[in-house]
């Protein structure tokens, strides 16, 4: 099998997902497909559920109910679900935080290598090609034994871009990758998303970056109140909304005053 | 009819004997309690009266003597706790003591006695104490005697200062029990004052065993026998320059005293012996599996399980809620009770393990506590789980915040472990207490005994900066 035929599988599903956190319901029966090889952004307002969403597909909250398929791997979440299960959920996809949570005790090479090392138990010679390999992909490879504290947030985000894909993941996770950096470290970020767009990788992409997810992405799910308002290609969800809500958020992010 | 009696009591004594059938008569004793019951300041071995009488009996009875160094305040508490078979330590005979223990006749005998300066000539009775200032421990019945003799009290600590003041010609007598006289002349070679006359009341020492031990029959054989060939005559003699036996006499044979600067020296590698083989052993091996205590105790402070983590919290507040030394004597005076017997270091250890547990779980607790969430959640994402997550992202990550509080318990510890003397473990202080006693230098060999300990926390220090340099390897500065 091709690195490409494997990622035929690498669809995502959401059927009817369900989240509560107390009383407060956050994901209110929220579907959606994600084709292979394409990138989907999520946009709308702070508290419209959009964070939950990308962390339910990473089973960091796990939803209440409905079914989430990625890959081959599908669970109803409304049936208990095994701690084995939800660590093979877990595994097709690998996650990009927005304070990026690099290991601080660990080089950048060490970050990159520790899944594969610990958790796939592969030998270290094959994962350190690999990682550094990964590291020359996000512009860093000349940093591999640089503590994070050693780097910029640009740089720190993109290790944790590589350490993401270290674990070969069916599709990636991006939780406003760019929304704690200073606005001049925000492009090197953009520009490596963009190439792993172009090479077919499986994306999700939460972002306040309207112009961003225009360019970049095939799909663009925008959320209002725990639910998805407006989905469809940027040209109309972002170039001609037919929701009001959607209008309104748009125009307050792109003419702010 | 009374030998009958004693023929029966004779014979069902070496049947019985549990010491006899042991073949170790097991012996309690101070060993701090000059001339009674000290360490030789020259060859460090325990000797003194009643460690030499004691050697007599358990010879006479043919079996071995095992000494076992107990501090006065918890001797009894470890004869109940059959830590030793008898008592040899002056113990005096009163009513209370008949009723609670076997004591044994008794192989010291002494007698109030009126002490003045050798060249006061006015007093050679209580009858002569009318109108003089008598120096006397308040609450001891010696200073009632002197009050209704007529005398003036002056109320003191004890019986050194008493005879302080009365070299100063502050106080003009001092009445006191005669082997405590002779005790203090002996060590003291003190000339200037002298046992001017009796009072007539006596004091008897016994040994001591736990009650219905069935040993009296032979002891008191035994010390009959030692009476009557003038060996317990001779005893005294040597340790109080008196006979203090209740019996007839015999020889003598003096001891030279040493400079302070000296005995200091000669104490080095005593002690230095009692740090390297029981201070820092203990110290380090209570640490170690205290660490360990501490580590799963803070986990399960931070379980999600309510049954568990109040289980931790019971734990560390039971611990930190009670006394040190309260801990130390449950677990090796009081399990006993319940059948538990524990040796003197290894109950230090529980003990000190136990007790480091408690303190640095909440130290452990609050460096985790200190990691974000986000560390948790990264580690989650690559696949990691629980006890690997712990294991190589969060504890690295807290052991830097935890290093200087933990230091801190480290370094309380090796001060702490110096409560172990009061358990018959012979650290540092427990040695330095040895070699003080027969000698009165308290201040050189203290003062020793501290500097040790500081040298032992310096070093200690000094391993916490390279550690915390370590940790901080991959921190902004």
């Amino acid at each position: 099998m091709t690195e490409q035929d494997s990622r035929a599988e690498n669809r995502i599903t959401v059927e009817d997902v369900h989240k509560s956190f107390g009383d407060n319901e956050v994901l209110r029966g929220v579907s959606f497909e994600v084709a292979q090889g394409s990138a989907t952004t999520v946009i709308g307002p702070s508290g419209s559920g959009k964070t939950t969403l990308l962390r339910a597909l990473n089973a960091l909250d796990v939803p209440d109910s409905g079914v989430i398929q990625i890959g081959e791997e599908r669970i109803d979440f409304s049936k208990p679900v095994g701690k084995d299960q939800l660590r093979r959920y877990r595994a097709q996809s690998g996650m990009v935080f927005q304070a990026h949570n690099l290991f601080p005790h660990k080089t950048a090479l060490e970050n990159v290598t520790e899944g594969p090392l610990i958790v796939q138990k592969r030998p270290k010679d094959e994962v350190e090609a690999e990682a550094v390999e990964l590291l020359s992909k996000v512009g860093l490879a000349d940093k591999r034994d640089q503590y994070p504290y050693q780097l910029s947030g640009g740089q720190q985000q993109r290790v944790g871009i590589a350490r993401a894909l270290a674990l070969k993941p069916k599709v990636v996770l991006f939780d406003e990758p760019t929304s704690a950096l200073d606005p001049e470290l925000v492009g090197e970020v953009l520009s490596v998303i963009r190439d792993l767009a172009v090479e077919g990788w499986t994306m999700v992409i939460v972002t306040h970056e309207i112009q961003f997810a225009r360019q970049v992405s095939d799909q663009v799910l925008f959320t209002d109140h725990g639910l998805i308002l407006e989905k469809g290609p940027p040209d109309e969800v972002i170039g001609n909304p037919k929701e009001e809500r959607t209008r309104q958020f748009l125009q307050r992010i792109l003419n702010p005053l | 009819m009374a030998l009958l009696a004693l023929v029966s009591a004779g014979c069902g004594g070496s049947d019985e004997s549990p010491v006899k059938s042991s073949g170790v008569l097991r012996v309690g004793t101070e060993g701090v309690y000059a001339p009674f019951s000290y360490h030789d300041a020259a060859t460090g071995e325990l000797v003194g009266y009643d460690i030499d009488v004691a050697k007599a009996v358990a010879d006479k009875l043919g079996v071995r003597v095992e000494f076992v160094e107990t501090p006065w305040d918890s001797i009894f508490a470890a004869l109940e706790a059959n830590r030793f078979d008898v008592v040899a330590n002056q113990v005096t005979i009163t009513d209370e003591r008949k009723a609670k223990y076997d004591l044994s006749e008794p192989y010291a005998v002494g007698e109030g006695v009126i002490v003045t300066r050798a060249d006061d000539n006015s007093i050679t009775s209580l009858a002569d104490l009318g109108g003089k200032i008598a120096a006397e421990n308040a609450t001891s019945n010696w200073s009632e005697v002197a009050r209704q003799a007529g005398a003036r009290v002056e109320a003191v600590e004890g019986f050194t200062q008493a005879i302080k003041l009365l070299n100063q010609g502050r106080v003009d007598v001092v009445v006191n029990d005669s082997i405590a006289v002779y005790a203090y002349l002996a060590e003291t070679n003190d000339n200037s004052v002298k046992i001017a006359g009796t009072v007539g009341q006596k004091s008897e020492q016994s040994f001591a065993a736990r009650k219905n031990s069935g040993l009296l029959p032979d002891l008191n054989k035994a010390l009959d026998e030692l009476r009557a060939d003038g060996t317990l005559a001779a005893i005294s003699q040597k340790y109080l320059k008196a006979n203090a036996s209740g019996a007839p006499e015999a020889a003598e044979a003096p001891q030279q005293p040493r400079s302070t600067l000296q005995l200091v020296l000669d104490s080095l590698w005593p002690l230095a012996k009692a740090a390297i083989t029981m201070t820092i052993p203990l110290t380090i091996i209570s640490f170690a599996i205290g660490l360990v205590i501490a580590l799963v105790v803070a986990l399960a402070r931070l379980s999600s399980n309510p049954v568990i983590s109040n289980v931790a919290r019971f734990y560390v507040s039971v611990i930190r809620g009670t006394p040190l030394l309260v801990q130390l004597f449950i677990v090796f005076y009081a399990m006993p009770e319940l059948g538990v017997r524990i040796d003197p270091f290894p109950a230090a250890v529980i003990a000190f393990s136990l007790n480091v547990g408690g303190y640095a779980a909440e130290v452990i607790r609050s460096a985790i506590l200190s990691i974000p969430k986000g560390q948790w959640e990264a580690a989650e994402t690559i696949g990691m789980n629980y006890t690997t997550t712990l294991q190589r992202i969060v504890l690295p990550q807290a052991a830097r915040v935890a290093v200087p509080p933990l230091s801190n318990t480290l370094i309380s510890l090796v001060k702490d472990t110096s409560l172990a003397s009061t358990i018959l473990v012979t650290e540092l202080l427990r040695e330095a207490q040895r070699i003080a006693a027969p000698t009165f230098e308290f201040f050189a060999l203290y003062g020793t005994a501290a500097v040790y300990y500081w040298v032992i926390c310096l070093a200690l220090s000094f391993g916490q900066a390279r550690i915390e340099h370590r940790l901080e390897r991959y921190v902004a500065r």
